[in-house]
């Protein structure tokens, strides 16, 4: 039972930083989401877990072995971890069964074991009926059991996921995050999972690294991402969020748009530019003026989307900033209105970069 | 190649002709350096059983050579023959090529280019043995002094037309007559880099007639292909009318069988043709080649020359067969196998630049 | 979690055989093509005395009998190189994008051209086309009532040698061209039918001009092919009176050899051959081969409506040429007893038969070297392509690029040339492997390896990495991983190459004539050998007998001969 580290994890494909200084602790048996969007460097980092790739500078260890550096690789099928790749890469020419016991059959268990656990495994995946057919023949969310199959029955120390769920439909996405939640429970191994998407990251993770241009912006749990961002860019990604630009005035005030705005978070020098983050559910939009004189401003509507549970407006600031505000639906403003939109302080996150 | 095969001198191109001068005038000192002459014997027979294969190279024409070894096969059972055909100069070019490898498949050699065995014997590379049928029966001019080989046959490169294609009396009767503008673009004829036949041919005419006639033979926009056997074929198909050289006995046997072709014996001569056999002494299966080469020389062999593949033979007991030219009838052109080795060199150089392959 | 880990324990003792399995193929590959290609540059930039001179290059080209055939090579590589595209970009179109009828005929017709060695085709088209003997010629005489005189067709000539290269090197072009539009995605098509293009214009401005490439490409192949080829000019230019670079070259080796001018001769072609691939991939930019994607929709068929029968007449007589008129020549000799005379009932004869296969003495032997080197070249081919293949696709080792370039680059080196280089190596101490078959398996292997590793490259890119890396991950090495996985979902491409290579040995000459002796005589050899004795009819019986093998061979191995196509085709074409 080991812990997965990287220290100063740097990949490089010519010049250009793929990977740049990742260093992360993953203790065991912890699930640890790798989030981000597409070209920040996640799936690079997980390959380098797995062995693919050799880092052109840093190291991974498992426990108190190095795995990887820049002057010694051990190869993927030394590593004693499994993975699903996001193509699922089932062996067409292979029945259900004889892929899933692929890695059994390598390490050359006798026979009854490999039935034994064969027949545990498909039961726990529902995968019975299916133990003979064909990758060709099953559905998206058969072959990603069978790849989740493959992969859990050879009981790594480590398991890599890369973005497993982004070929399946919403439902099927969401039973499936709940159950790979369920099995690493279960069977207590180290997890490193890559998604595009926050709502598996905050479903599943332990721990989130928001990754972006080949670094970790930000790594906490999924409170601490979604509650107290500490960059432009996670506020951005996590959550639906309105940046605010202004200069500061003192540690927590912030001049924005003939007003003064209090804050709360990363502390603020005066005279430097700030910016502020705050959920698009949090703002407060009503036509007559608030009681409360606290973090205040006038704006128009520009437009206005019912969208059944909730109503979407965009409203335009007198210094021209728009900002998107998640209401009740109830709460009905024609475009073209003029509003009073009340920012909580609490609320107002200032952002560290 | 360039190690060992120098081009000879002028003095032993002289060495040579007087050793076929001389050989012919005192037999005795020459003959003195061959071994004693040996027979078939069973000795020999099984001893040629037991390597079981013989391997000639040979640029006889294909069908008639095939057949003389299924009846070397079907007399001596039990030792196969493989025959490797291609026309003379090509053969010598391989074998040359084989030995500086040290690639020793040659068994038996005949070649229709006599000169070879000039360089061959002073090589060392050839064995000394004469079979008793050539010891009793064959004429001093027709085998070597040393026993390195035997002229197994005799032949003619003569003119021939087809007979559908042109009348008998407007046919050329001469070597001039070719020149004659009216069978431009209507002849084939041989090549003398690749056949022996027409190597030799080429020689004994430009002894005659001089580089001159080939410069004019050569506007006459002759079909030219490789071997002296394809001029007699294409001849019969009716691919060209008049053949300009080409052996004789393909002529012959074609026209026995039916094909529309005549030979013509040309009014200045005809040029004669010896294809002499030896047996290389690095031979991979040399029992086998004695037995062969013995066989070959022997009276039925021989008369199986002459009836079947109309070609002459040396042999003294050999007979004509009725209803062909006899050799003495033809007026023939000298062989002269020293001129033709001095020389080989500037007839390939000068006819290729001639006829510009 | 226990009994797992001290399995895997044991795994980790195990020898990785990868590293050096892939280094003695490097070493292997470099000994194939480095070796030839160094001694040939001896040979032609030294002297007898192994001075280094420029003596050889001078001595050539200051001779009009090199540049003569220089020039005529040219011209006859480019002709051929055009007629092919002319010829093949149609047939390609029509067989790939139309619902022309019999496209699956017209396909296995053009796999029977390639299959056809180029030589043979030449000694068939010498009995179709001799000017006075030629089957087509009778023919004319007899139908036009001419005179004995009058000929159509005189094959003995430089555009009857055009004509008879052309036939043999316009199945490359269409291959290529075909395979390109086979794996066009239909919506392609389908964006410009929707705005309103129609048939034409659609096939005038998104089709011909998304399959450029593959013609530009086929045109290359075409002009290097027809450059290079040994048969039909050494059967077919000998007789109308001229020389071609080949043919001049392997005349510099007839008595007394020219090694170094023979040497110095292959240089210029080598260069130019090399100076085209460079254009080539210049024109092509950095695309190679298009890969077949599985999500595109099957290209839409154009209807040919009231043109349908013309444009099968239009295929099936381009294919007169190679296939059916030669094919029928050739039969007709070897049951004739006059090669260019019409076999009637009452003259059939099965003398030819009886002679070549009783009483031809190297008949057995020359088969049995055929056989046994194109089953193993193409084994032993396919092997060394497949494990390329994979290193150079997956970088498995450093330098996996040169070994993909030193695989490639044989293309750039003639059949003769290889001949001549591989002669001046294996001739001399310590390796003598001139006289056996070693020489002749290097010489196929080296002249076939391209072609199967880039086949088998195509393959690969069709597998997707991801397959492999699965199996890495659960404990496999990557040799393991090419053996269990990647091999079997290679199949109908390994099965598909090994047929290649096989074919392709049966038709080369080039190479082999340079090298063979009469214990290692070839087929091709063999016919060339009966050719310059005149001997047609024999020519037409091993001929026949060569290409039943071949077809046998491909059947047998295949079931189905669409050349160039697969599983995916044969539905493309229903």
């Amino acid at each position: 039972m080991a812990s997965v580290e990287l220290r100063g994890l740097t990949k490089r494909f010519g010049t250009h930083a793929v990977v740049d200084d990742v260093s992360l602790v993953i203790d065991h048996g912890k699930l640890v989401c790798l989030l981000g969007p597409s070209g920040c460097g996640k799936t690079t980092t997980l390959r380098l877990i797995a062995g693919f790739l050799e880092p052109s500078s840093g190291e991974i260890r498992v426990g108190p072995r190095v795995v990887s550096s820049s002057a010694r690789t051990l190869p993927p099928e030394q590593r004693k971890m499994s993975m699903i790749f996001q193509s699922y890469a089932l062996w067409p020419h292979m029945t259900v069964s004889d892929n899933i016991t692929y890695g059994l059959r390598l390490r050359k268990l006798p026979r009854e074991t490999i039935a034994k656990k064969l027949g545990a495994i498909l039961s726990t995946t529902k995968l019975e009926p299916l133990a003979l057919r064909y990758p060709g023949e099953l559905s998206g969310g058969q072959q990603q059991r069978v790849a989740l199959a493959r992969a859990l029955i050879v009981e790594p120390e480590t398991l890599l996921l890369d973005e497993p769920l982004s070929n399946l439909d919403a439902n099927l996405r969401e039973e499936m995050r709940f159950e790979i939640r369920r099995l690493h429970d279960q069977y207590r191994y180290t997890t490193v999972y890559v998604t595009h998407d926050q709502s598996e990251a905050m479903t599943t993770a332990d721990l989130i690294a928001v990754m972006n241009g080949g670094r970790i912006d930000q790594l906490g749990s999924p409170e601490d991402i979604y509650d107290r961002p500490q960059s432009e860019f996670v506020a951005r990604f996590i959550g639906a969020s309105n940046v605010i630009k202004g200069t500061a005035r003192d540690a927590n005030h912030i001049a924005f748009a003939n007003t003064t705005l209090q804050v709360v978070g990363a502390p603020l020098s005066a005279g430097q530019s700030a910016a502020v983050a705050i959920r698009q559910h949090d703002i407060a939009l009503a036509t007559q003026t608030p009681q409360n004189t606290g973090n205040m401003l006038p704006a128009r509507v520009l437009r206005q989307v019912f969208l059944g549970a909730t109503r979407d407006y965009l409203v335009e600031i007198a210094d021209g900033t728009s900002l998107r505000i998640v209401t009740s639906p109830a709460n009905v403003v024609a475009e073209g209105s003029e509003v009073w939109l009340t920012l909580p302080p609490a609320r107002c996150r200032a952002l560290a970069r | 190649m360039k190690r060992t095969m120098k081009k000879p001198s002028r003095r032993d191109v002289l060495k040579g002709a007087g050793a076929v001068a001389l050989g012919a005038v005192f037999a005795e000192p020459a003959r003195a350096a061959a071994p004693p002459p040996e027979a078939i014997t069973p000795e020999l027979i099984a001893a040629a059983q037991k390597e079981g294969k013989v391997v000639l190279y040979s640029s006889m024409d294909l069908p008639v050579g095939e057949k003389l070894g299924k009846a070397f096969e079907a007399a001596y059972p039990g030792v196969a023959i493989q025959i490797e055909r291609s026309g003379s100069e090509r053969l010598f070019q391989r074998i040359a090529q084989e030995f500086e490898s040290s690639i020793h498949a040659c068994d038996v050699i005949n070649s229709s280019d006599a000169s070879h065995f000039i360089p061959w014997k002073k090589n060392g590379w050839l064995m000394p043995f004469v079979p008793d049928e050539v010891a009793r029966f064959f004429p001093e001019a027709y085998r070597d002094g040393d026993g390195m080989s035997a002229t197994s046959r005799l032949y003619l490169s003569s003119i021939a037309y087809n007979t559908n294609l042109v009348k008998a009396e407007d046919a050329p009767k001469s070597y001039a007559d070719l020149l004659d503008p009216k069978w431009a673009g209507k002849m084939v004829k041989g090549h003398p880099a690749y056949s022996g036949t027409i190597m030799t041919a080429t020689f004994q005419l430009v002894r005659e007639f001089g580089w001159e006639y080939f410069e004019k033979l050569a506007k006459q926009r002759v079909m030219q292909v490789q071997s002296s056997t394809d001029p007699p074929k294409k001849l019969a198909l009716g691919e060209r009318a008049v053949m300009a050289d080409g052996n004789e006995y393909g002529v012959v046997l074609l026209k026995e069988a039916g094909q529309p072709v005549e030979p013509i014996y040309p009014a200045e001569g005809t040029p004669t043709i010896s294809g002499p056999t030896g047996i290389f002494a690095s031979a991979p299966h040399p029992n086998a080649a004695k037995l062969f080469q013995a066989w070959l020389h022997t009276r039925e062999t021989q008369q199986f020359f002459v009836d079947f593949t109309a070609q002459y033979s040396v042999h003294a007991q050999v007979t004509s067969k009725a209803g062909r030219r006899k050799i003495s009838d033809i007026k023939l052109m000298k062989e002269d196998p020293a001129g033709v080795e001095a020389m080989s060199e500037e007839i390939k150089t000068r006819y290729a630049k001639l006829f510009r392959v | 979690m226990t009994a797992i880990a001290t399995d895997t324990a044991h795994a980790k003792a195990r020898f990785d055989w990868t590293a050096p399995v892939l280094w003695l193929f490097a070493i292997v590959l470099v000994a194939l093509i480095v070796l030839p290609l160094s001694w040939l540059a001896v040979y032609s930039f030294t002297d007898k005395t192994r001075h280094v001179t420029l003596q050889n290059f001078v001595t050539l080209f200051s001779d009009p009998d090199f540049l003569d055939p220089l020039l005529t090579t040219a011209i006859i590589a480019t002709t051929s190189a055009a007629l092919c595209c002319i010829l093949a970009a149609p047939i390609s179109w029509l067989v790939s994008r139309t619902d022309m009828p019999g496209r699956q005929t017209i396909r296995a017709l053009v796999t029977a051209s390639f299959v056809t060695p180029p030589f043979l085709g030449a000694v068939a088209w010498e009995l179709l086309a001799a000017p006075n003997s030629g089957l087509l010629n009778q023919l004319y005489r007899f139908v036009t009532r001419a005179d004995s005189d009058a000929v159509l067709f005189n094959i003995y000539s430089l555009p009857g040698l055009i004509f008879v290269i052309s036939c043999y090197t316009f199945p490359f072009v269409f291959v290529l061209v075909a395979n390109a539009l086979d794996t066009m995605p239909g919506e392609l098509e389908d964006a410009s039918a929707i705005l309103g293009g129609r048939a034409w214009t659609t096939a005038r401005r998104v089709t011909i001009p998304l399959a450029l490439p593959a013609l530009v490409a086929g045109a290359l192949i075409a002009f290097l092919q027809a450059m290079t080829l040994f048969g039909s000019p050494a059967i077919l230019a000998l007789p109308a009176g001229f020389h071609t670079m080949t043919t001049k070259i392997w005349s510099l080796f007839q008595y007394p050899p020219k090694l170094e001018l023979a040497a110095a001769a292959a240089v210029p072609l080598l260069l130019l051959t090399i100076l085209l691939l460079q254009a080539q991939k210049f024109i092509l930019g950095r695309r190679g081969y298009s890969v077949v994607g599985g999500k595109y929709g099957a290209p839409r068929r154009v209807e040919m409506k009231g043109w349908r029968w013309a444009a099968l007449i239009f295929c099936l007589i381009v294919l007169l040429n190679p296939v059916f008129l030669p094919y029928f020549a050739l039969l007709n000799a070897a049951f004739s007893p006059n090669a260019t005379t019409l076999a009637t009932p009452s003259t059939l004869t099965f003398h030819n038969i009886v002679f070549v296969f009783t009483e031809l003495s190297s008949t057995a032997l020359v088969l049995k070297n055929t056989v046994i080197l194109g089953t193993a070249t193409a084994t032993i081919g396919t092997m060394l392509a497949l494990v390329i293949a994979y290193v150079t696709t997956r970088h498995a080792i450093a330098g996996s690029r040169v070994l993909g370039f030193l695989a490639t680059a044989p293309v750039a080196v003639p059949g003769i040339v290889l001949g001549v280089g591989l002669f001046l190596s294996y001739t001399r101490p310590p390796f003598v492997l001139y006289g056996t078959l070693w020489i002749l398996l290097i010489a196929f292997l080296t002249i076939n390896l391209p072609a199967a590793y880039q086949q088998l490259q195509a393959a690969f890119a069709t597998i997707h990495p991801e397959l492999e890396d699965a199996s890495r991950i659960l404990g496999a090495s990557r040799l393991q991983s090419l053996i269990r996985i990647t091999a079997p979902l290679l199949r109908t491409g390994v099965i598909a190459t090994w047929c290649f290579i096989f074919i392709g040995v049966m038709r080369e000459l080039s190479a082999a004539i340079v090298l063979f002796t009469s214990q290692t005589k070839v087929l091709s050899v063999l016919i060339y050998d009966l050719n310059e004795s005149g001997d047609l009819a024999a020519i037409a019986v091993l001929g026949i007998a060569m290409l039943v093998i071949t077809f046998a061979v491909v059947l047998a191995v295949n079931r189905i001969p669409t050349f160039g196509g697969s599983a995916g085709a044969r539905l493309r074409n229903s």
